[in-house]
């Protein structure tokens, strides 16, 4: 066989070239050409009960609009799996007419210029009686316009061991200072350790390390959506009561350091760890595998700092694509899953993961009865979402994604960095971030 | 002497031994966990020490699987889906193969080598572009599209494969065919073929067991669960920051039962077709 020279390779490369991006120009209209009239990606809720009950109302719904069934395609695709499905429809003009987006990803592709403007839908359900939490609307709204209809609060309380507190006959800790007492009091290393708080290089370690920062007075950035204040004493402060946490009161596991996003969940249901921060996945889990921890697990704020008490939330919501020659069926849907009544069914269904945005569905007796969501109204009202100061942004969401955070508290808990010199070398991160985008 | 040379081979064939016992260990562990994973309640599987074995077996991640999942529906999408991208590597690889060991003809060389070069184009560059085409094509959500995706890194292996191992087959055996009459097609399918099976047991194996594990493309090309494949069905199993670790074993378990069987029912072959024709050419 003869050997390749530099002319064959180029040929080869043009003519893979060509074959991979040929069909290209004929996308849009393959796209105008699709035989389904609604497209649903379904991401999974955390019940069956739930899935099943939103099934349903897609096709309840289509049967009103006068589609037939084979006209809706309702797909179920996976939480961890939905961005490079979601990269590869939007490149190909393809993409599903509706779709559940997590917090920032309305923002990033609402300002790409592919979500429908929702802003009358979000106006209609603010309207309704008590009208909705206007927490959530910081991640739909872009430029003034709703970009994605907000579908649930989703608050992260500290998940307490409530039979520890009560053989240590302890409440639970009001301030940061006291939950550092009571932990010491309730642990039992290396079966137990009190606080569960994840510092793996994962997203939910800046939830948890922001959460507390705001205690003492610290953020990310200010309300401008530009200027970077990662650097400041009150961060300072913030990441020596972590660190102390960490190294000398030993109540944080020395393996946190290594958790991904299920970490803090398995040392809370394997009962190593007395206290999480997590949104109420972990509670909802419970309900439906193990009753008698749920018992014992009480909801409650983030302890109290400097500053007072700050709670995170972060909202969920649809987004409708607007590369849809059906834009009033996908609006249609949405308006549909979020009529009250039938959205109350998924929210119970899903036995407390999913906190409304309709204020007064607060009011029946799921909410009531169950002392453990008591702190949830307040919660919802008061939280506000990681990027805090600012807007979930999509350069809020590449700092999330990128553990930027994550890496700054493992320069003071692994490389013994002073927390000073660590949050100047995450701030330098952060403002090349929001000056990439605000470029833009 | 004879002394000294006689201590060091049993002291190499210990080392030697050892070896193979810490491979088997490394090799089989994680699917005994698996297996012994898909036997616990989820009490066990959470609770703070992790046990070597069940300590009260259950069925329930099972019980789970087939009763809350639609799991024999996976199970048949990637049998399908395995098997007919399987009979097209073989088809598509055994007549390119031949064609670029056989006949000659001008770019024989650059498409021989272009075969490598396709096969090295990673996945999660190609699926965007794929998933371009297989919109286009109407393909998107169906087993065709999916077994089409496959052929993209099935048929580059298998073509050159076949193509070392078609090389080793003496030509004069091929002339003897076509001077009796034989057609070129009939010298392949009577000839050579019966010749090769080592390589088309390797090629059978490789594309089964790549198409059944496959999760990227089957991720991103199919929407419904009428097409969903077993390993997407995996993924199902987290949900969020939570792994219904039970059920996900069981699944994972019984997902690497075809693939084993297929491996023994070949074995002798694929090990024969690996050590001879994938040397040659």
């Amino acid at each position: 066989m003869s050997s390749m020279n530099r002319r064959d390779v180029l040929k080869l490369a043009g003519a893979a070239g060509v074959a991979a991006t040929g069909p290209w120009w004929r996308v849009g209209k393959s796209h105008a050409q699709r035989p389904k009239k609604l497209v649903y990606w379904h991401l999974p809720n955390f019940t069956p009960l739930a899935d099943q009950i939103q099934k349903e109302q897609v096709y309840e719904f289509a049967k009103q609009a006068g589609l037939k069934e084979s006209e809706v395609e309702y797909a179920v695709v996976a939480n961890e799996q939905a961005a490079a499905k979601l990269a590869a429809s939007i490149e190909a003009g393809n993409p599903p007419d509706v779709i559940r987006l997590y917090e920032s990803n309305v923002q990033f592709y609402g300002s790409q210029g592919h979500l429908l403007d929702v802003t009358e839908l979000v106006a209609k359900m603010r309207r309704e009686p008590k009208g909705i939490f206007e927490s959530s609307m910081t991640a739909v709204v872009y430029k003034g316009r709703a970009l994605g209809v907000p579908l649930a609060v989703n608050p992260w309380p500290v998940h307490a061991r409530l039979d520890l507190l009560e053989q240590a006959k302890v409440e639970y800790p009001k301030t940061w200072d006291e939950f550092i007492e009571t932990s010491k009091k309730i642990q039992s290393p290396p079966r137990l350790y009190a606080f569960g708080m994840c510092l793996g290089l994962v997203e939910d370690t800046t939830d948890n390390v922001m959460n507390l920062l705001w205690c003492y007075g610290g953020k990310m950035v200010e309300a401008d959506n530009r200027t970077v204040v990662m650097n400041s004493a009150a961060n300072v402060a913030g990441v020596k009561v972590i660190e102390a946490m960490f190294k000398t009161h030993k109540i944080i596991p020395q393996g946190a350091i290594g958790w991904d996003n299920s970490g803090n969940n398995k040392a809370y249901q394997s009962k190593q760890a007395a206290f999480v921060m997590n949104p109420s996945s972990i509670y909802a889990y419970l309900d439906s595998n193990d009753k008698d921890l749920q018992k014992v697990t009480g909801l409650f704020p983030v302890p109290a700092g400097p500053k007072g008490t700050v709670n995170q939330i972060d909202t969920w919501s649809y987004g409708a694509f607007k590369k849809n020659p059906y834009p009033d069926i996908a609006r249609g849907l949405i308006e549909y899953f979020m009529q009250p009544a039938n959205y109350d069914k998924i929210i119970q269904s899903t036995g407390g993961r999913w906190v409304p945005v309709y204020k007064r569905l607060f009011d029946s007796p799921f909410w009531r009865e169950k002392p453990e969501f008591k702190h949830f109204v307040n919660m919802a009202e008061t939280g506000v979402p990681v990027s805090y100061a600012g807007a979930p942004t999509p350069a809020a969401g590449e700092v999330l994604n990128t553990h930027v955070i994550p890496k700054m508290i493992q320069r003071v808990l692994v490389d013994n960095w002073e927390p000073a010199k660590a949050l100047e070398e995450c701030d330098k991160r952060i403002v090349e971030i929001y000056s990439r985008y605000n470029k833009a | 002497m004879v002394r000294t040379t006689s201590g060091s081979r049993r002291i190499l064939k210990w080392i030697g031994n050892g070896l193979l016992v810490v491979l088997l260990v490394w090799t089989l562990l994680p699917f005994y966990w698996m297996i012994a994973t898909s036997l616990k309640a989820d009490r066990e599987i959470y609770g703070f020490e992790a046990t070597l074995y069940p300590h009260r077996p259950t069925l329930a991640a099972y019980g789970r699987l087939f009763g809350t999942t639609p799991f024999m529906k996976y199970v048949r999408n990637s049998t399908i889906i395995a098997i007919g991208n399987t009979v097209l590597s073989l088809a598509f690889g055994c007549l390119g193969a031949y064609a670029l060991a056989r006949l000659r003809f001008p770019g024989r060389a650059l498409i021989a080598r272009g075969l490598v070069v396709t096969y090295l184009v990673p996945p999660a560059l190609l699926f965007i572009p794929l998933f371009a085409v297989m919109s286009v094509l109407r393909l998107i959500d169906t087993h065709q599209g999916l077994i089409l995706a496959y052929l993209s890194f099935s048929v580059p292996f298998s073509t050159w494969l076949l193509m070392g191992y078609f090389r080793s087959v003496p030509l004069e055996l091929e002339e003897a065919a076509l001077v009796d009459g034989c057609s070129r097609l009939g010298s392949l399918v009577r000839v050579i073929l019966p010749m090769s099976l080592p390589a088309l047991a390797v090629v059978t194996f490789f594309s089964f067991t790549q198409s059944w594990n496959e999760f990227l493309y089957a991720n991103v090309f199919v929407n419904s669960v009428e097409v969903r494949t077993i390993t997407m069905g995996l993924s199902l199993f987290v949900v969020e920051d939570v792994f219904f670790w039970g059920p996900m074993m069981a699944a994972s378990f019984l997902s690497t039962l075809p693939p084993l069987v297929m491996y023994l029912i070949f074995q002798r072959w694929v090990v024969k077709g690996l050590t001879l024709g994938a040397v040659k050419g």
